[in-house]
């Protein structure tokens, strides 16, 4: 619920479109091989669903975006780099789509997908 | 002919060698130096979406940490070295480059997992291997990247292997050479699998830094020079094409641009002799295989240049500008010569200022400031053009000075996003920000200057002028569209139907006469002379007060005013 009050009306963009935007530039980073609920802590990650705003929160306060990632990375790549990349990409994403300041994206690492080891 | 035939011996002597340990260290070492020679080229390529605009530099960090980790090693395994590279260069790792080619590396080690030596057989697999690995990093890969390029290196490999009558005895330089030639078609297929690029008129940088690697390991094996990049000519961001305006003689009446791609070679010696010809102010500049041709013409020559450069290669853009006509419109344009900023010495306070015009940039620069954005009413600049106006300087203190309401927050998400000390001085216009330049001490306490500055803030009285876009009312005035409105710290105080109307009417309710100075900017949509006699009309209305005008060059506002 963005509200801008502009002389002809309001525009209000839903958390859950910010969401999507945020959802698809995650997807799109490299390393990430999918997102995942906050509170599925302890069960299979669930790598591809259909919700495009599947482990993407949103939060608006009035006056700050914050977006939290629940992330599934790719085992073998640096979580570090990965993360941050992320946090570049959705941060420019949204902005740019949205035209606000987004003040953080918080990327949580809720595991990792092992496809081969070392 | 001696350079091919030592380039032969060489091949031949090296052909004999198996590839072990060390070979895979000096090949390693070959292409980070080729890779960083080149690394500006590698950067300038990153003009989409640009969340990272430095593959370049990524590039090379994670190819240096994996040099790193494996030079000064005695070890000759191939094997055990390539996991080395791969280790560094996964600790290394920067950027979403540097991670794929993390990725890369990792792949190839396991294939070759612990043989002494590198074989045909055992490359096929191991250049597979880095593909796959490569790509399971990502759920929804983007062709056109280093992945594509990555991908059509190994497909390449195992066609030239999978099509040899002997694949053991096949030669592994040679195949060195296949890798090179399928790395380069790929980097130049690039735009036409990933639209943006195309747009862009680049190819992907990740798949051009990939490309380098392995160009510079094929440097290596014929004894090329690895540390001077191949252009003779400057590279495109460097062609200074600002100031030739000013120097334009007779005979010159048009200014040709001509962007182009030789399909062989370019004879340089011949190639200016030509455009001598032709015009004068000839500047070549060079980025990628893309050449870039200025020149000044007479009327009577303007098509030779085009006509010149389409038998020497595909012309890709062209553009032409009358110079004769510029320079007539000079004067009354507002003016576009560059403006020169303060340099900063590391450790000091660099101010970023936002400005609206180039006019006010100008006047902002005078005043020292490090760095300028453009940005104002209706073109806020992004936290990234922001970020980038200062990541550069040697200085971790920063100030920004956003100059108008609507980008404060903006700049404030700027400061959180780096590392740099970051201090938002609210000014929401531009006298305000002027009047905070004026408190800077570069050399100052960086707390204390942060707390003088947004002090001034109050010193000033900010007037606006503009014309009204249409019909409203708003605090009690009534404006019809077209009208002449003025506003007193941003807010809406008198409507009238001239400017000098509405510019008296605001410095009355600004109460004018109780201060000392007057600054009027004015705007890109008011001629000089029209400003000058404005303030002129000011001038016998405040006798006491001195009137200042400056080129300002916004857009929409005839007017912006300081009253101090």
């Amino acid at each position: 619920m963005n509200d801008e009050t502009t002389p002809l009306g309001s525009i209000h963009v839903s958390p859950r479109a910010i969401a999507s935007i945020a959802y698809h530039a995650t997807l799109l980073s490299y390393g990430v091989v999918g997102l995942t609920s906050k509170n599925l802590v302890n069960g299979i990650a669930q790598v591809l669903v259909k919700d495009p705003t599947y482990g993407v929160e949103v939060i608006y306060d009035g006056q700050n975006i914050n977006i939290e990632l629940y992330v599934i990375i790719e085992y073998g790549t640096r979580i570090k780099s990965v993360t941050e990349s992320i946090i570049h990409t959705v941060r420019f994403q949204v902005e740019k789509a949205l035209g606000m300041p987004v003040s953080e994206v918080n990327v949580h690492v809720r595991g990792l997908r092992i496809s081969n080891f070392d | 002919m001696s350079v091919d035939s030592s380039k032969n011996r060489r091949r031949e002597s090296l052909q004999q060698k198996p590839v072990d340990g060390r070979s895979l260290k000096r090949l390693i070492e070959a292409s980070l130096a080729w890779l960083r020679t080149n690394q500006q080229i590698v950067n300038s390529l990153n003009v989409f979406p640009v969340p990272d605009g430095d593959t370049g530099t990524n590039m090379v960090l994670t190819m240096q940490a994996a040099f790193d980790e494996i030079n000064g090693t005695p070890e000759h395994n191939f094997g055990k070295l390539a996991h080395a590279v791969a280790h560094g260069a996964l600790m290394g790792a920067r950027g979403n480059s540097g991670v794929i080619l993390s990725q890369l590396w990792r792949g190839f080690a396991r294939a070759v997992d612990n043989n002494a030596t590198l074989d045909t057989a055992t490359l096929v697999q191991a250049l597979a291997a880095a593909r796959d690995t490569a790509y399971k990093g990502v759920v929804r890969p983007v062709e056109g990247t280093i992945l594509t390029v990555a991908k059509d290196v190994a497909a390449a490999i195992e066609k030239a292997v999978a099509e040899a009558s002997s694949p053991e005895n096949m030669d592994l330089i040679g195949l060195l050479d296949l890798m090179v030639e399928a790395a380069n078609i790929s980097v130049e297929h690039t735009p036409e699998l990933l639209p943006v690029l195309k747009e862009a008129g680049v190819v992907d940088s990740g798949g051009k830094g990939l490309f380098y690697i392995l160009e510079g390991m094929q440097r290596h094996v014929d004894g090329l020079p690895l540390d001077t990049a191949l252009s003779a000519v400057v590279p495109l961001a460097n062609m200074a094409l600002e100031n030739t305006l000013a120097s334009i003689e007779p005979g010159q009446d048009y200014e040709v641009v001509v962007d182009f791609r030789p399909t062989e070679d370019l004879d340089l010696i011949n190639f200016y002799r030509n455009l001598e010809d032709m015009g004068t102010s000839i500047q070549v500049g060079e980025g990628d295989g893309l050449y870039r041709l200025h020149i000044h013409v007479p009327t009577e020559k303007l098509y030779h240049p085009i006509n010149y450069t389409r038998t020497l290669g595909t012309v890709t853009k062209v553009a032409i500008e009358n110079l004769v006509d510029q320079v007539e419109n000079a004067a009354e344009s507002c003016g576009e010569e560059k403006i020169t900023l303060s340099p900063i010495e590391p450790g000091q306070n660099a101010v970023i200022a936002v400005a609206p015009g180039s006019g006010i940039g100008r006047v902002f620069a005078s005043l020292g400031v490090a760095g300028i954005v453009e940005g104002g009413q209706t073109m806020n600049p992004s936290t990234q053009e922001i970020i980038r106006a200062f990541e550069n300087l040697p200085t971790d203190k920063i100030i920004l000075l956003p100059n108008n309401k609507n980008i404060i927050l903006t700049a404030r998400a700027a400061a959180e996003l780096t590392v740099k000390q970051v201090a938002v001085i609210p000014s929401r216009s531009v006298p305000q920000g002027l009047a905070a330049m004026m408190r800077l001490i570069p050399d100052g306490d960086f707390e204390s200057v942060v707390t003088e500055m947004t002090g001034a803030l109050d010193d000033v009285e900010t007037g606006e002028v503009t014309i009204a876009t249409r019909s409203v009312e708003i605090d009690g005035v009534q404006v019809e569209e077209g009208q002449i409105i003025a506003l007193h710290n941003g807010k809406l105080v008198l409507a009238a139907a001239s400017l000098e109307d509405a510019c008296l009417g605001l410095l009355e309710k600004a109460h004018a006469d109780h201060f000392e100075l007057i600054t009027l900017f004015y705007g890109g949509n008011i001629p000089k002379t029209e400003a000058f006699r404005i303030a002129d009309v000011i001038r016998l209305r405040f006798s006491k007060q001195e009137i200042e005008v400056q080129e300002g060059c916004q857009p929409h506002y005839q007017f912006i005013i300081s009253i101090e």
